[in-house]
């Protein structure tokens, strides 16, 4: 890419389709997949409150780079749906680190870069930590993203609390009932406050918002703010991930990390305080102006990161 | 870093803000304001009287025989949001008694077992024991925050002790039955402390972080104020009450219905909650900048007030409309003592 002609941009009409489907572990799993089957696989893994429309200029760009692009909705979102009317609708890090490589064995992928951010990015971070040998490489927005549960109590600073308002509204049932009728005034706010540099239209968030009308997205997405802080139970079929979470385990695997200059919730960084988890090489990288939602903001960016990978 | 947390923050208060319907008629005369108090200057000397379950320090000014006005201050806040309002009031002949809350600066609980509560029933008994302390019979009871809420309790529950009442943002018991139900998500976001509060991270970060938290609620909800550190920090010293923590997050959590009331207050709270009209005389203030409660027209709570009652728009006005527009406080309480 030139500095000074950035590509062009997806139009907000433009779907990721066709979509497939799967069953892996406890999910039918729908997924958009683009490029030669037989190129280096990339997951890429979408955030709260998002979809795969956040990587709708990232696919194609990887994909004509020869990659081989599997882009799946997480449990609670789109066209995913949960096999078990049973299954707890939990939303915590080892059930999406789990989901990633039951979704990678149903494909018979062996290794992929795993690449995501927010949601996404954890779930990369929990599939880099835990699987180092599916995991070609790791692009992570916002470093090394698994949750400390054990010091979710300590305070961060009051300006950091502030944009957190959403978690904390989720703890009560006042905050079940108000994402369940208002999902899409939350995510519009959300948005708006995480990107404050991006000038996305109602059709952009109307693609991304029907994923929210998911069965399971209320309950998965409450759980996953509760789990997070300690006040819900996690499913006990990844207590064992879990623990192995709990650790804080370091990711061994080539990483690239990258944040937005103009992140609304989570500030960028210069990487420092993350490095001790990052054992392998890694690179860190702020991207001038972009927030959040960093592969749809500046997918550049973050296509450049997956290939770098996939070329070292 | 920094520039995209204030950005956030103000986009809160736009969102917020933006929800503002309609604004009723004006203050004519907001511009000819009159200095207010020096930021140095203190409410000063305290007095101290046992009062049911405290010990309450206030402040006193004006005539020991003047017409009564009790003025109640809000979180997080203390007396001197009254500092220009008090010296008003005195000046024009009433006997003003402007106490601290529980919780707050020098008020203290007599027991050390009492339950820290901050609950709606607990902040109006103690006006009612202040005022049976101090012998006063009947006052006019003005406050904002959680002082209004507390003025609208005791005038709802005891009305032959209330001459008239003044509140910013109308009727303010709270509705615990409905306390479940969602608003819109603009207005929730701008509750991000009552929700934190909730969890033992929102008290740890209570206890550390009491005078950056309130701050921050100062210019969310007070966009359009200048205040200055020296204006801050004589209002902050209030928040090292040692049961300013306790007091606070239970005031949070009960009125969610997440923690249990003081059973002493249990008759009170019961009767608080058919939400039971205001008949005595009442004037409502809203701040037009108020960044949490923004202004209405006051139709919708005109059902709850049965007596006479007059409602005004403060312009320029946050949700600290007396320390902000003391002359509109003050004008609203003379009214109310000449009526």
């Amino acid at each position: 890419m030139t500095e000074n002609a950035p590509a062009p941009r997806a139009p907000s009409s433009k779907r990721l389709e066709p979509l497939r489907t799967v069953d892996a572990g406890v999910l039918n799993i729908a997924y958009y997949e683009a490029g030669p089957a037989d190129g280096p696989a990339v997951m890429l893994m979408h955030g709260f409150p998002y979809d795969i429309h956040s990587y709708v200029d990232v696919a194609p760009q990887l994909a004509a780079q020869g990659c081989r692009v599997i882009v799946p909705y997480l449990r609670g979102y789109g066209p995913t749906r949960f096999l078990d009317p049973a299954t707890p609708r939990s939303g915590e890090q080892a059930a999406m680190g789990a989901d990633l490589m039951a979704l990678m064995d149903a494909l018979h992928i062996q290794r992929a870069v795993f690449a995501g951010y927010d949601w996404g990015g954890r779930a990369a971070c929990v599939g880099a930590a835990l699987w180092p040998e599916r995991c070609i490489g790791l692009v992570c927005v916002n470093s090394y993203l698994i949750q400390d549960i054990a010091r979710a109590m300590v305070p961060a600073r009051p300006e950091r609390e502030v944009p957190l308002w959403y978690q904390y509204y989720f703890q009560l049932e006042r905050g079940r009932a108000g994402l369940a009728a208002n999902r899409r005034g939350i995510t519009k706010i959300l948005w708006e406050q995480w990107s404050p540099n991006w000038p996305f239209d109602e059709a952009c968030l109307e693609r991304t918002a029907v994923a929210h009308d998911n069965p399971d997205y209320v309950d998965v997405v409450i759980h996953s703010y509760r789990h997070r802080f300690g006040l819900a139970d996690g499913d006990p079929r990844y207590a064992d991930i879990q623990q192995r979470l709990a650790a804080l385990p370091p990711i061994t695997v080539l990483a690239i990390t990258l944040d937005g200059g103009g992140d609304g919730v989570s500030p960028a960084t210069d990487g420092r305080s993350t490095a001790p988890k990052f054992t392998g090489r890694r690179v860190h990288r702020v991207v001038p102006r972009a927030g959040h939602n960093l592969p749809q903001e500046e997918p550049e960016a973050f296509a450049a990161a997956v290939m770098e990978l996939i070329k070292a | 870093m920094s520039d995209s947390i204030d950005r956030r923050r103000r986009l809160i208060l736009g969102a917020a803000l933006s929800g503002v319907a309609s604004r009723a008629f004006a203050q004519a005369d907001a511009a000819a304001r009159p200095a207010g108090a020096p930021s140095s200057q203190r409410m000063e000397p305290l007095h101290h009287i046992d009062a049911g379950p405290l010990n309450i320090g206030y402040y006193e000014a004006g005539p020991a025989d003047g017409p009564v006005a009790i003025l109640l201050h809000g979180f997080p806040y203390d007396i001197h949001s009254y500092v220009d309002v008090a010296a008003q009031l005195a000046a024009q002949g009433c006997r003003v008694i402007v106490p601290y809350l529980r919780g707050f600066g020098a008020t203290r609980f007599r027991d050390s077992t009492t339950l820290r509560s901050g609950e709606q029933a607990a902040l109006a008994a103690d006006v009612i024991a202040l005022i049976d302390a101090l012998g006063i019979r009947r006052a006019v009871i003005a406050g904002h925050n959680w002082g209004g809420r507390a003025a609208c309790v005791a005038a709802a529950l005891w009305p032959e002790r209330c001459t008239g009442m003044v509140t910013v943002n109308s009727y303010l018991v709270q509705d615990l039955a409905r306390a479940m139900v969602p608003i819109s998500p603009q207005y929730e976001a701008a509750l991000w402390y009552e929700y934190y509060f909730q969890i033992e991270r929102g008290r740890a970060g209570l206890a550390a972080n009491r005078r950056e938290i309130a701050r921050i609620l100062w210019e969310d909800w007070s966009p359009d104020w200048d205040f200055d550190d020296a204006t801050f920090d004589r209002a902050a010293a209030a928040y090292d009450n040692p049961d300013f923590v306790d007091v606070v997050i239970h005031s949070y959590r009960h009125r969610f219905g997440l923690a249990a009331g003081d059973p002493q207050y249990a008759e009170l709270q019961r009767r608080l909650a058919p939400l039971p009209p205001i008949t005595v005389p009442s004037v409502t203030l809203d701040g037009d900048a108020d960044g949490v409660l923004p202004a209405s027209d006051g139709r919708a709570s005109a059902a709850k007030f049965t007596g006479r009652r007059i409602h005004r728009v403060v312009q320029g006005a946050g949700h600290n409309v007396p320390q902000e527009a003391p002359e509109a406080f003050a004008a609203a309480v003379m009214e109310l003592v000449k009526a």
